[in-house]
C-alpha cells in the first residue's frame, strides 16, 4: 500500500516544481497530486490525480505528441455576477479563465499543437444536499470555455451527487474516474472552501499572454 | 521529556461514557432475555414503558420487513411473532441513531454516516439469508453498528481523524480509512467500536462483527457472521456509489467467500440491487425519516 519511491523522479517542466509527485504502485506510474487551484502539465508518461467535489478539472492533451495536463478550479460565487460565460471575464469567471488559459498555454508553450488538442472534463458535483448548485455553474463555464476555444470535449463525467477521484494519463489520454463514498464529502468541501477563500482575497493579475 | 498524549482504545471509549448511553429500554429487555424465567408478557411490559420504542416496534413489525399478513396491533403480539431475540435487535437498532446524535462531529454528516450503515445492514441481512446458518435479523443489527467506532473517533480525535481522511485522499484512495487511522492514531474505528460493544456488554456476535469487519481472520467464535459483515460493508459502498464493478470499491478479502460459502459471481449484483431498492423504507423505519 505504501508508496515506493522510484530511484529517480523525472524533473517536472519549469514552473511545476511545487506540485507534489510520488510513485503510485497501483498505477505503476509517477503521479502528481493536484489540490484545488493548482494545475500541472507534463510530457512524461505519468499520472495526474485530484479529488473533486463541486470543483471542476479539465484534462487537456495533444493527442499526437502526448503532452498534456490537468487543472482544478471553481468559479467564486460573486454577489455582482452570477454569470458563467467565459467571454464576460467578470469577477466570477476570471478565475476560470485564468485556470483554463494557463493550462492550455503551458501545453502549447511546451510543444503542443492547438489543432491536436482534446479535452475531458470532470467534477461539478452537488455533494452536499441543500447547497446551491455551484457545481452546475462550473460545468457550464468549462463547456462554454472549451466551445469558445474550439476544443472538443471527448469525454466527461460531471454533476451528480458524488465526490470524485480523477486520475489522468496525458500520454495515453486515459482517465480513471472513481466515485468516492460520502465519508469524504466534508473533507473535500472543506478543501474547496479554503481554496475559494484564498481566491476571494487576492486579485488575479490581468495579463495572460495568449498563444 | 516526550509524553505520549494519544489515548488508548479503552480510555477513548471510557471518555464517551455519559455522552452516549444505551437506552434504558434496551438494558431492561436485554436483562429479561438473558433470564430464562422471563415470559413474553414480562418483555412486552418492559417495551410498553417506552412509548417511542413501542411505536417504532409496531411500525417495523407491520412493515414489509416481516410481511405478516394480519396486522400486529399489540406489543405482546409483536413479541410473540417476532421473537424475543429479534426484539433485542430492534431495540438496539431503533435507538442507536438517536443515542449517537449526542456525539456530533464535523467530519461526516450523520445523514451520510447512517446511509452507509443502513446499506450495510440491508446487505448483511440479505447475505445472511443467502448463506444460511445464521440469523438475518441479527446480521442487520451488526451491519447497522459496524462503523459505530467512527463516530467516537470523529468526536474525540477530530484532528487525527481529519489527518487520516486526508491521507486516504492523498493516496488516491489506495489506503483505506482503517489503515490510515492505524497509521495516524495507532488503532482504527473497528477496534474502537469493538471496545464500545464490550463495555456495553452487547452480544458477543455483535462485538466480533464490529471489531473484526476489516480483519476477519481475527474473529473467533463468529467468523461466519464477521465475514458476512465484511462483504456487506463493501457491497454497501457499491450500493452507495451506484456501481456493480468490484474494482470501483475496496477489495473483499477472498477468505470471506470461503468462510461463508458464498460466491462472488452469484450474490453481488442481486444484493447490491435489492439493497438499493430497500433503502428508502429502511431509512424511514430506523432513522424515523418522513414521519
Amino acid at each position: 500500500m505504501a508508496l515506493t519511491p522510484p530511484s529517480r523522479i523525472p524533473l517536472p517542466l519549469p514552473g511545476f516544481e511545487n506540485i507534489k509527485r510520488g510513485w503510485h504502485t497501483s498505477y505503476e506510474a509517477i503521479a502528481a497530486r493536484l489540490l484545488p487551484g493548482e494545475y500541472f502539465v507534463t510530457q512524461n508518461d505519468e499520472a495526474i490525480y485530484t479529488t473533486l467535489g463541486s470543483c471542476i478539472s479539465a484534462c487537456i492533451r495533444d493527442r499526437v505528441s502526448g503532452i498534456g495536463g490537468m487543472n482544478h478550479f471553481m468559479l467564486p460565487v460573486s454577489a455582482s455576477s452570477s454569470s458563467w460565460k467565459a467571454a464576460d471575464n467578470s469577477a466570477s469567471t476570471r478565475y476560470g479563465n485564468y485556470a483554463m488559459e494557463h493550462l492550455i498555454n503551458d501545453i502549447l508553450k511546451n510543444g503542443g499543437k492547438r489543432q491536436n488538442l482534446e479535452a475531458k472534463i470532470f467534477g461539478g458535483g452537488r455533494i452536499i444536499a441543500n447547497m446551491t448548485d455551484v457545481g452546475m455553474r462550473n460545468i457550464a463555464f468549462a463547456r462554454d470555455y472549451l466551445e469558445t476555444e474550439g476544443l472538443k470535449i471527448t469525454s466527461e463525467d460531471v454533476g451528480d451527487e458524488f465526490p470524485r477521484l480523477v486520475v489522468y494519463f496525458p500520454v495515453s489520454g486515459k482517465v480513471r474516474v472513481k466515485r468516492l463514498r460520502s465519508l469524504h464529502a466534508n473533507t473535500i468541501v472543506e478543501m474547496e472552501t479554503k481554496y475559494l477563500s484564498t481566491i476571494g482575497e487576492k486579485p488575479v493579475s490581468g495579463d495572460i499572454e495568449l498563444f | 521529556m516526550v509524553t505520549n498524549m494519544k489515548p488508548t482504545i479503552v480510555e477513548l471509549v471510557h471518555g464517551v461514557d455519559g455522552l452516549v448511553t444505551l437506552p434504558a429500554v434496551f438494558i431492561r429487555i436485554n436483562q429479561l432475555i438473558e433470564n430464562p424465567d422471563s415470559t413474553v408478557d414480562d418483555i412486552a411490559k418492559a417495551v410498553n414503558l417506552d412509548p417511542s420504542f413501542t411505536v417504532r416496534l409496531l411500525r417495523v413489525a407491520n412493515s414489509s420487513f416481516y410481511g405478516f399478513v394480519s396486522s400486529i396491533d399489540t406489543v405482546s403480539k409483536a413479541v410473540s411473532v417476532i421473537g424475543t431475540s429479534q426484539i433485542r435487535n430492534l431495540a438496539l437498532s431503533t435507538a442507536i441513531a438517536s443515542t449517537f446524535a449526542g456525539l456530533p462531529n464535523t467530519l461526516v454528516s450523520m445523514e451520510n454516516f447512517w446511509r452507509h450503515s443502513i446499506y450495510c445492514a440491508l446487505a448483511a441481512r440479505k447475505l445472511a439469508k443467502l448463506a444460511g446458518k445464521c440469523d438475518p435479523d441479527a446480521l442487520f443489527t451488526a451491519g447497522l453498528l459496524h462503523d459505530i467506532g467512527e463516530l467516537i473517533i470523529f468526536n474525540r480525535l477530530p484532528v487525527e481523524a481529519k489527518e487520516a481522511l486526508l491521507l486516504v485522499l492523498d493516496s488516491a484512495d489506495e489506503v483505506a480509512i482503517y489503515q490510515a487511522e492505524q497509521q495516524v492514531i495507532g488503532f482504527d474505528h473497528a477496534q474502537v467500536g469493538g471496545e464500545l460493544a464490550r463495555q456495553w456488554k452487547l452480544p458477543a456476535m455483535l462485538e466480533e462483527c464490529i471489531a473484526y469487519h476489516h480483519d476477519i481472520q481475527s474473529s473467533k467464535r463468529y467468523s461466519r457472521e464477521t465475514a458476512l459483515v465484511h462483504i456487506a460493508n463493501i457491497l454497501a459502498l457499491m450500493a452507495e456509489v451506484q456501481t456493480l464493478e468490484l474494482s470501483d470499491v475496496a477489495p473483499i478479502d477472498p477468505v470471506a467467500w470461503e468462510i461463508t460459502g458464498l460466491s462472488d459471481a452469484n450474490v453481488i449484483d442481486v444484493t447490491v440491487q435489492e439493497t438499493q431498492a430497500e433503502f428508502a423504507e429502511a431509512e424511514k423505519l430506523f432513522l424515523g425519516k418522513g414521519q
